[in-house]
């Protein structure tokens, strides 16, 4: 049997069709909401996808110029250190091959650094050197082997004066095994800017060089006997000759003969004296002198060229003046003074010799009214075979050895010499030594 | 008798030099070369007057000052010598050395008056 449905049922259904109509309205427009939300949200995404995306390319480039400029870097730097090892090298070879010991201290005195030669010729390793002080590396000794003290050496001085220094007095370094040789020193002070931060030592080994001053120095000792005996029987024969009863010209000429040789004979004790004190092989010998008898003495020696020249001679000295000290070597220094005062001061000039005791010292001056030293060449005087350009050759014979000797044998007395000069007024040489 | 002098020098120029300067003070003179020779002259005859050298082979002056003392053979003694150092001088001094000349200082006048005072 076929059943009809009723109508009541079937507005029931089309009643829910229709919610279920309008539910599903409501849900689509919700889904075109939400849709309508995503697509926005994609475009959004995409926006900052596409931002992050120029900033990653922007650190990307900015990571690649990194790079390059760190290879760049360090290529540099490697050029850089190949640059300064081969400056270092450089340094060093240069510091290495000088030949000539080299040392270089702190302020104190420490050692910093050796070159080879420096180990070469005082036997010291370089590891062996580093900060010790350098007296107990390189003892110092004259030429007696007597040490020479802390405060005398040249390294002080530079430190002290800031001042290069050159070693002019004989010394020699002591090696590690205790031998000794003759060096030349020079040590300048090192500065950084303005501090002083040590000195530095260059030292030569002199050895061959003080042979042959040796040799030079015997050969002029030896040279200067074999002349001086047949000179002495010259002379003596002359001097006995003298006092013959000749005529007055034959008197004349034994005389001039005789003056003329005992001039010889005096240089040539001046040459051996020379090559003495050149030796160090003189001692000064320690006798009372009385000074106004001595003086007599000394210009007595000179007498016959005074009178030739007509020069006037002052003496000045205080009675019973006694002095402590070698008189062989005081009468050298003034005959000598005496000698080239008489010589460089024009006809009727005007010579004097003043001593007198200056505190514990004597004082001697000898001035002259002569030609005077030029200014610019004052400070030769002290020079071997000097001679002022303002003398006239044939004016009077001279050798320039005078007043170096006078100035060596000064020293050897332990005094010191100074001199005030002006050209054509004359020159006082004044003479201060210990009694 | 004519006086009688002795040289004692080992440089022979100057000995015979001296010698025949000598001859003219008409005096006899002996020259020798060392310190021995002279002593051997010495004791042969006492001169009037010893030209002394110092430095001489064989023996030198001093050994033959202290000889001539030990052996009482006095005589007046002029050195002439070459060393100008106080000791040499002290030394010859104390051995009643009448005058000392150093050859190289030129005290040459002083000499020959020395010298002619011994032969008179």
């Amino acid at each position: 049997m076929s059943k009809k449905p009723s109508i009541s049922a079937s507005k029931k259904i089309a009643l829910k069709l229709r919610v279920l109509a309008r539910e599903k309205e409501v849900t689509r427009r919700k889904l075109v909401v939400t849709a309508k939300k995503l697509r926005i949200k994609a475009r959004q995404l995409a926006v900052t996808a596409r931002e992050k995306e120029v900033v990653r390319r922007k650190l990307v480039v900015t990571a690649k110029k990194l790079k390059l400029s760190y290879e760049t870097l360090e290529k540099k730097i490697l050029e850089r250190t190949k640059d300064l090892e081969q400056v270092r090298a450089k340094d060093e070879a240069i510091l290495a091959s000088i030949g000539d010991g080299l040392v270089a201290t702190d302020n104190n005195g420490r050692i910093l650094l050796v070159n080879k030669a420096f180990e070469r010729l005082m036997g010291w390793k370089e590891t062996d050197t580093h900060g010790k002080h350098l007296s107990t590396i390189l003892p110092m000794v004259d030429s007696n082997g007597k040490a020479i003290a802390e405060s005398e050496r040249l390294i002080m001085n530079a430190l002290k004066n800031r001042t290069t220094t050159i070693s002019t007095t004989s010394v020699y370094y002591k090696r590690k095994n205790g031998s000794s040789f003759p060096v030349a020193i020079t040590v300048a002070p090192i500065f950084i800017g303005n501090r002083l931060i040590g000195a530095v030592k260059v030292f030569r080994d002199i050895t061959k060089e003080k042979e042959i001053e040796k040799a030079r120095s015997e050969f002029m000792s030896i040279a200067s006997h074999q002349l001086r005996t047949p000179l002495t029987a010259i002379r003596w024969v002359l001097s006995s000759l003298k006092r013959e009863h000749l005529p007055e010209e034959q008197q004349k000429l034994v005389h001039t003969a005789h003056e003329t040789s005992t001039h010889m004979a005096a240089t040539i004790k001046r040459m051996l004296m020379i090559s003495h004190l050149e030796e160090d092989g003189m001692q000064p010998e320690n006798v009372e002198v009385d000074m106004l008898t001595l003086l007599e003495n000394v210009s007595r020696l000179h007498d016959a060229h005074r009178q030739r020249n007509g020069l006037e001679l002052t003496l000045q000295c205080p009675q019973n003046l006694l002095v402590r000290t070698d008189k062989q070597l005081l009468v050298e220094i003034l005959d000598n003074l005496l000698s080239n005062a008489y010589k460089y001061t024009a006809k009727g000039g005007k010579v004097s010799m003043r001593a007198a005791k200056e505190g514990a010292a004597i004082r001697i001056d000898v001035a002259d009214t002569g030609y005077g030293i030029p200014q610019k060449e004052q400070k030769r005087i002290p020079e071997k075979f000097f001679r002022a350009s303002n003398i006239a050759s044939p004016v009077e014979a001279g050798t320039g050895i005078g007043l170096y000797m006078v100035y060596n044998i000064v020293r050897l007395i332990g005094g010191t010499i100074s001199f005030v000069s002006k050209e054509n007024k004359g020159t006082t040489f004044t003479l201060l030594f210990p009694s | 008798m004519s006086k009688h002098v002795l040289i004692a020098e080992d440089d022979s120029s100057l000995a015979e030099m001296m010698g025949k300067v000598l001859h003219k003070y008409n005096v006899r003179v002996t020259i020798t070369y060392n310190g021995q020779e002279a002593l051997q002259a010495l004791e042969k005859e006492v001169p009037d007057l010893l030209l002394l050298d110092v430095l001489m082979p064989v023996l030198d002056g001093h050994c033959v000052l202290k000889t001539m003392k030990e052996k009482r053979l006095d005589c007046p003694v002029i050195v002439l010598s070459n060393l100008s150092d106080r000791m040499t001088r002290e030394k010859c001094k104390k051995m009643d050395v009448k005058n000392y000349f150093v050859k190289n200082d030129m005290d040459d006048d002083d000499l020959w008056p020395a010298i002619e005072k011994y032969l008179q």
